[in-house]
């Protein structure tokens, strides 16, 4: 019985750090397989979804509802920020990255005069089950199966979507796609937009597991900046759930054998062993495979 | 003609070329005057000025370390801080141990070079050698410093010490035992003589100019010389570069090295001149700031950037008082900045300068768009 405990207990651990990776990398990853941008202001870009979605939850607003709410107003903020600010530093990529670093520090700043160091806290939903020995809290798992309804509603998004097939074409040829009458620059803000209201769910949700103040995106963001690197930009989706899946793995097995900081550096670690072996992350390595597939 | 003349005048020590702004007699004559004015610096300011001064050479060492990578190699480097901090925890903890046996202190400043030199290597070889550039390193670099951090943040414990050094966590450095010696200020002893120089003295400050402008004249020449040419090809255009015949992944590891011992370098001074390191030096914070400076100078010229960080370290000293203010408004500049001169607010007003002087109009030489993988 303490056997299947054990078991279940890492299981847990995987999904939950899996959730973790994929909830705090997805937007970070779409605007970075889109734009080649990566927003470094990402991680407070959660920070606003996790304050808004906090304000909502006190003013008496039900949660799934403040969730979609922080995703909404986050979604805005990334399409200002898109419009004013980051649309001049396209093929820049050094360039995309330091001006978008520069709006984090003024973000965390900014929230730190407003609302002062003082975290808030959302309650956990839920309650907790237990096999065994051992007590699980269900809202863990709910995490994850909001990563993966994300991960499957991109997907369908750039599969089923007009919006997902102008994309595609904007992204694998802008100057042909423009010829053909589509407004990559449009294309380019909705895309940064959604990526910034992905961020800003991800940031309502961990709301409710970690307290929120203008530092909160700092605890997300190296993670989800390894798991963008080793996932690359060519395929967005399958690099995205490949990392994680490595990833989760690879920090499950040294958190449960070492500690929580082993965990890090593992995953660091692995992130470099990944690269030697795909210089272009998992999802070049991938597409390589399958146009290679195609062309037999 | 002046510009002739002006051109002969550092090129035979070779400081002067087309990879700096500023070749003319008339820039020398500016740079001369402005170095007589900090060296009396102390003649005029109060001793608070003069300590804040030397915190802001120090500054501006490290700042340049990040000009040589980024703005000549190519290479961005988000975690600069981190090889700061590893050459202030290096030189304390070396000098802790060795202050009372060796009653001087340039072994301790040689530990603050060597050991984020040795660190720059093995991440370098790692990174370079498996031909990671552009955004990923710049990702990797910044990740590291913020591991280092958490690490050092969790070292309160006793048993992480070296000999009479313990790392104290979030405390900072400090001495392991009651009886040990604190971290030292800078000493040197040569036969029977010996000099101090202290964090709060003139004599540090003088050191600390001193040094700033060893440092800037040597990467003046450094960049103006054949290995200069070879990495801003590399900058330039990687692929290119390499088919040249030239090894990029030993140019990149190289300067990368070079500049984590400046970053090392000014480490070590900073931890004399406070007597103090903490964790916090490889936090965000501390690593944007060093990018702000190099960005808001124009990343392509090393006396921008120097004068940029002077400024912007000085409007921070300023603002200090009014908290979170200071950091928002840097950001701020940092945007502004990008937005309206890319090429760097004092690299764009020194070119204009340049081109008011020189009466027929020049091309900045560094006015190309950056590209990057």
């Amino acid at each position: 019985m303490d056997i299947w405990g054990q078991i279940i207990s890492y299981a847990y651990q995987y999904f939950d750090n899996a959730a973790f990776l994929a909830l705090s990398a997805i937007g970070l990853i779409l605007i970075y397989g889109m734009m080649g941008v990566i927003n470094m202001a990402h991680g407070e870009l959660m920070m606003i979804g996790a304050y808004t979605a906090t304000f909502a939850y006190y003013a008496g607003v039900p949660v799934p509802i403040a969730i979609i709410f922080a995703g909404i107003v986050t979604g805005v903020v990334g399409v200002i920020i898109e419009r004013l600010i980051v649309r001049h530093f396209y093929n820049q990529l050094l360039s995309s990255l330091v001006v978008t670093w520069g709006l984090s520090l003024i973000f965390t700043q900014g929230m730190l005069m407003i609302f002062g160091p003082s975290a808030k806290n959302m309650p956990t939903p839920f309650g907790s089950f237990s096999v065994g020995e051992f007590s699980f809290g269900i809202y863990r798992m709910v995490l994850f199966a909001v990563a993966l309804l994300l991960i499957v509603g991109l997907w369908a998004l750039f599969r089923f979507s007009s919006f997902g097939t102008k994309a595609q074409a904007a992204i694998e040829n802008p100057t042909m796609a423009q010829a053909l009458g589509i407004d990559t620059r449009r294309i380019y803000t909705l895309t940064f937009g959604l990526g910034s209201a992905m961020g800003g769910i991800a940031g309502a949700m961990f709301a409710m597991t970690a307290a929120v103040s203008p530092f909160f995106g700092q605890a997300y963001t190296p993670l989800a900046f390894i798991t963008v690197v080793i996932a690359g930009g060519a395929n967005v989706i399958a690099g995205l759930v490949y990392a994680v899946a490595y990833l989760a793995g690879i920090q499950t097995l040294t958190v449960n054998v070492f500690n929580q900081y082993i965990g890090y550096i593992s995953i660091m670690a692995a992130a470099f062993v990944a690269l030697l072996v795909m210089p272009t992350g998992i999802s070049g390595f991938v597409e390589r495979r399958r146009v290679r597939a195609m062309q037999r | 003609m002046g510009g002739e003349r002006s051109l002969a005048c550092g090129r035979g020590i070779g400081l002067n070329g087309p990879q700096t702004l500023g070749n003319s007699a008339f820039f020398w004559v500016v740079w001369a005057i402005g170095l007589a004015l900090m060296i009396a610096l102390p003649l005029l300011a109060s001793r608070y000025q003069i300590i804040n001064a030397s915190n802001i050479l120090i500054s501006s060492i490290l700042a340049m370390s990040l000009c040589l990578i980024w703005g000549y190699g190519g290479i961005l480097s988000l975690g600069q801080a981190s090889f700061y901090c590893i050459g202030g925890y290096a030189y304390g903890i070396a000098g802790i141990n060795l202050i009372q046996s060796s009653g001087n202190t340039e072994l301790a400043i040689l530990a603050g070079i060597i050991v984020p030199v040795g660190f720059a290597a093995v991440l370098g070889a790692m990174m370079f050698y498996s031909r990671l550039q552009g955004v990923y390193v710049a990702i990797l670099t910044l990740v590291v410093s913020l591991l280092l951090g958490l690490f050092m943040r969790q070292t309160a414990d006793p048993f992480y010490a070296i000999g009479k050094a313990a790392f104290g966590g979030m405390n900072g450095l400090k001495p392991a035992g009651a009886g040990d010696p604190g971290v030292p200020p800078l000493t040197f002893r040569f036969a029977e003589y010996s000099w101090v120089f202290d964090g709060r003295g003139i004599g540090f400050y003088w050191l600390t100019l001193a040094i700033v402008v060893l440092v800037y004249l040597g990467l003046r020449w450094l960049v103006n010389s054949s290995f200069g040419y070879k990495l801003i090809a590399c900058r330039e255009d990687l692929d290119r570069t390499e088919t040249m015949g030239y090894d990029i992944r030993l140019i990149q590891l190289t300067v990368f090295c070079l500049s984590a011992a400046i970053a090392g370098l000014s480490g070590a001074l900073y931890t004399a001149w406070g007597a103090y390191i903490h964790p916090d030096g490889f936090s965000v914070a501390p690593n944007i700031l060093v990018v702000i400076w190099v960005v808001v100078g124009g990343r392509k010229d090393l006396t921008s950037v120097v004068i940029s960080t002077m400024l912007l370290s000085w409007i921070a000293l300023e603002l200090a008082p009014y908290g979170e203010v200071s950091l928002l408004i840097q950001g701020l500049i940092l945007v502004v900045a990008m937005l309206i001169a890319p090429d760097g607010i004092v690299a764009q007003f020194g070119a204009f300068i340049g081109r008011m002087i020189a009466r027929k109009p020049r091309i900045a030489p560094n006015s190309w768009k950056e590209k990057i993988a």
